[in-house]
């Protein structure tokens, strides 16, 4: 069970924030002896208790596990755009009504949120990969945005530390733009995918088709409560088996275990104090959701891993006398530079030849296609950063006679067996930092607490338009040669959020001046105030970017932690 | 659930289901508000429908297993886009808000192609095919969309996500518990009907 606060409320460390990276934080902090306040806005979710879809059938839900979709119109606008929310899901997704966020004028930005206990680990994507040096050298190449001041060699370690925590499956395929890590056990391609990878090799021979790389566990984690993967495919509704890596499965029960956790939920965290005689951060003040009532603790040290919009927004709105411009920004870029990929469908093509093979289970990842452009030679049309691509070849079941003619006993027959494979790629292109993309306070609308809403300016530049250009002609001649019929593809990227990779903000540099943290994600002017969430990242690579949150995280608190024992801070 | 078992597993989760279980689409539509609530002449029609879209065969049919029932609550809540504004010329169907009465659309577009009262026209089975076929006419699909292309939509949902259509018609496994790549499809092979992949792609 988790603890119950203290009269007195003082902590080691706060943080703010459960998701993936608060999760890592709390564990890492309280198994180095901290004693550690963690605050999430949303409500409890106790592991497998509270995952109340989990095991219910399409005929058990009132709307058929669609939802309904005039709710979702009136309470999730926004939410209600994710392709994995579902009346199953729609629990673990916030309310946007309840919730609401300001798009700057000619901006729109779909902004996917999950305000619970574990926030967003319970509902992502669950890709993980590691970033290469072609990633952190990328600013200093082009000259967008401002040097990393790490590069891969600081974060290898901490990448692997993660991974045997988290367990991921994957393919080694010694590829410098996309590094190996501990994998455990890859998931198999399928038939159609297993052709496709050959007759790409065979055509381009620099050009790799391998499996995600999932945080899905192959092989049971015993030690951690976890079972293997029961290929469901249903993760985002919780997954009692703990066969996904989310908060609640893999770094709350640590963090518990220490006896040095205290957890509050329904929390709003609004202002970071900060006492500018120390030039210290003192401790949070929050919102009870419930009731309205204004709470606050100290603490020795702040963590902000409230997600990147929201760790932003909470800097924002700690402006004080001292800190007229936020919290932590004397040099101005606090709220600047935020990205998302370019994301949209490349192509999809049919492909003939299978008509005798299937496939059972449901893989909870899909396949990808690692970045070729730029690496070591500038080939990109108009684009200097990378692309990459995910997607799969799946077989069509019933939902395909949707879209044809047919009625009767042979159209019921023939609804009856799997149908056409087709293949997909969804490209992921690099989202270039702009100081022009930012977030600001809204300076009229508030919640219902008053505190102002944030307002997300957010446009894809020329970069992204040439890469995704790019990308859908080239998705198209990898399926060509690998015997396909391509039936569409886009080149134009949804609008921002679309990805759900949204960061920047806060970004890392080595500079004070021109950037908000060092390199141990800590805070230049503040000391003892770390943001080791999506607001710390400087560019965006072209991979899914959780496991490097979590790698910064545990190597920030590794650093939090030898400073405090040093009494540096 | 630290160990995994099958057997404890499944008898849980019939139990939680027999617990908690939730309202069928029929008893749903008593909440209906009175402007999309159907005549009992809509209703039956509605159900004849279904069952000749997805008819009894060694399985139940579509009208049998109350597929029209989750259509007119699918309709009344805007599912599959029906409350989406159109343009096209469908004004006496049309609310204030621009979307289509499907369901008085689609009585009254029966009744007038089967020259009659559709549900009593021998000829009705081809008077339906013909409305389908006219919807999905060979080629990339039309830009103005026949109200039955959502109608159909939501029939096929409803069977293939009730127990019968989706258990005994398909195959339904909540809890595969292992991933086989490549195995022969043969002519008795039926679709998994939780293939979230291609329920989401499909």
């Amino acid at each position: 069970m988790m603890t119950q606060p203290a009269e007195t409320p003082h902590f080691d460390a706060i943080v703010v924030g459960s998701g993936i990276t608060g999760g890592w934080a709390a564990k890492q902090l309280t198994e180095a002896g901290l004693t550690v306040l963690m605050l999430d806005r949303g409500r409890k979710i106790e592991h497998g208790d509270d995952y109340d879809t989990e095991l219910k059938a399409p005929w058990d839900m009132p709307f058929r596990g669609i939802g309904d979709t005039e709710r979702y119109e009136r309470d999730y606008p926004v939410q209600m755009l994710n392709r994995h929310f579902t009346e199953f899901t729609q629990d673990h997704f916030v309310n946007d009504r309840e919730n609401p966020y300001q798009n700057a004028p000619d901006s729109t930005f779909t902004w996917f949120r999950s305000y619970q206990l574990g926030g967003r680990s319970l509902t992502w994507g669950r890709q993980c990969y590691r970033w290469s040096d072609y990633d952190f050298g990328a600013n200093r190449r082009d000259g967008h945005g401002t040097d990393w001041p790490i590069r891969y060699a600081d974060l290898a370690p901490w990448y692997a530390k993660a991974e045997d925590f988290v367990g991921v499956s994957g393919a080694a395929e010694g590829m410098a733009q996309l590094p190996d890590g501990h994998f455990l056990p890859a998931m198999e391609l399928n038939v159609v995918e297993q052709s496709v990878r050959a007759k790409i090799a065979a055509r381009w021979p620099e050009r790799r088709l391998t499996i995600g790389r999932t945080a899905n566990l192959t092989e049971a984690r015993p030690e951690q409560g976890r079972t293997h993967c029961q290929y469901r495919n249903i993760c985002a509704r919780g997954c009692s088996f703990g066969a996904y890596f989310s908060t609640q499965s893999g770094t709350l029960p640590a963090a518990v275990k220490t006896g040095r956790l205290t957890v509050i939920t329904d929390a709003q965290v609004e202002k970071v104090d900060y006492d500018p005689a120390t030039k210290r951060v003192t401790g949070v003040r929050w919102v009870e959701t419930g009731t309205g009532a204004r709470k606050a603790a100290t603490s020795r040290i702040v963590f902000l891993n409230a997600g990147a919009f929201n760790s932003v927004h909470l800097l924002l709105n700690s402006a004080s006398e001292a800190m007229p411009n936020g919290l932590a920004n004397g040099s101005g870029v606090l709220g600047t530079h935020i990205m998302d990929h370019a994301n949209t469908l490349s192509a999809a093509a049919l492909m003939p030849g299978f008509e005798d093979h299937t496939s059972f289970g449901n893989r909870p990842t899909g396949i990808v296609i690692p970045r070729f452009r730029n690496l070591d030679k500038l080939d990109g049309n108009g684009f200097t950063r990378g692309y990459s691509f995910q997607g799969g070849a799946l077989q069509s079941g019933w939902t395909r006679g949707k879209r044809e003619a047919g009625i009767g006993e042979s159209f019921k027959h023939e609804l009856r067996a799997p149908g056409a494979w087709r293949m997909v790629l969804v490209v992921f292109a690099e989202s270039t930092p702009r100081p022009t993309n930012r977030l600001t306070l809204s300076r009229s609308k508030t919640d219902r607490f008053g505190i102002p809403q944030l307002e997300i300016a957010f446009a894809h530049g020329a970069e992204e338009h040439a890469a995704l250009a790019d990308a859908k002609a080239e998705a198209a001649a990898m399926l060509t040669a690998a015997g396909g019929q391509v039936l569409f593809g886009m080149d134009q990227p949804g609008p921002g959020g679309t990805a759900i990779h949204e960061m920047g903000g806060a970004r890392m540099g080595l500079d004070p001046a021109t950037s908000v943290l060092n390199k141990w994600s800590q805070a230049h002017q503040i000391a003892n105030l770390f943001v080791t969430d999506g607001a710390q990242m400087s560019s965006s690579a072209s991979q899914n970017p959780s496991l490097t949150y979590m790698a910064l995280t545990m190597r920030a608190c590794d650093y939090a932690v030898a400073q405090i024992k040093a009494g540096a801070i | 659930m630290s160990t995994w078992d099958r057997r404890s597993f499944l008898a849980g989760a019939g139990l939680l289901a027999a617990a908690f279980g939730l309202p069928s689409a029929a008893w749903a539509l008593d909440g209906l508000p009175d402007a999309e609530a159907p005549t009992d002449r809509q209703r039956a029609l509605l159900r004849e429908v279904c069952q000749l879209v997805i008819p009894a065969t060694d399985t139940l049919g579509a009208g049998d297993v109350g597929a029209g029932d989750f259509v007119i609550l699918a309709l009344a809540h805007g599912l599959g886009g029906t409350r989406a504004p159109v343009d096209a010329d469908f004004a006496p169907f049309r609310r204030s808000d621009g979307s289509v009465r499907h369901l008085a659309w689609l009585e009254a577009t029966l009744d007038r192609q089967a020259g009659g009262d559709f549900a009593k026209a021998p000829q009705r089975a081809q008077v339906l095919a013909t409305l389908d076929a006219a919807a999905f006419p060979p080629g990339p699909p039309p830009v103005a969309h026949s109200p039955w292309v959502a109608i159909k939509g939501l029939i096929l949902t409803g069977y293939y996500t009730s127990e019968v259509g989706g258990e005994k018609e398909l195959v339904y496994a909540p809890v595969p518990g292992r991933w086989d790549p490549d195995l022969p499809l043969t002519p008795q092979t039926r679709a998994i009907s939780n293939d979230w992949t291609a329920v989401d792609f499909g």
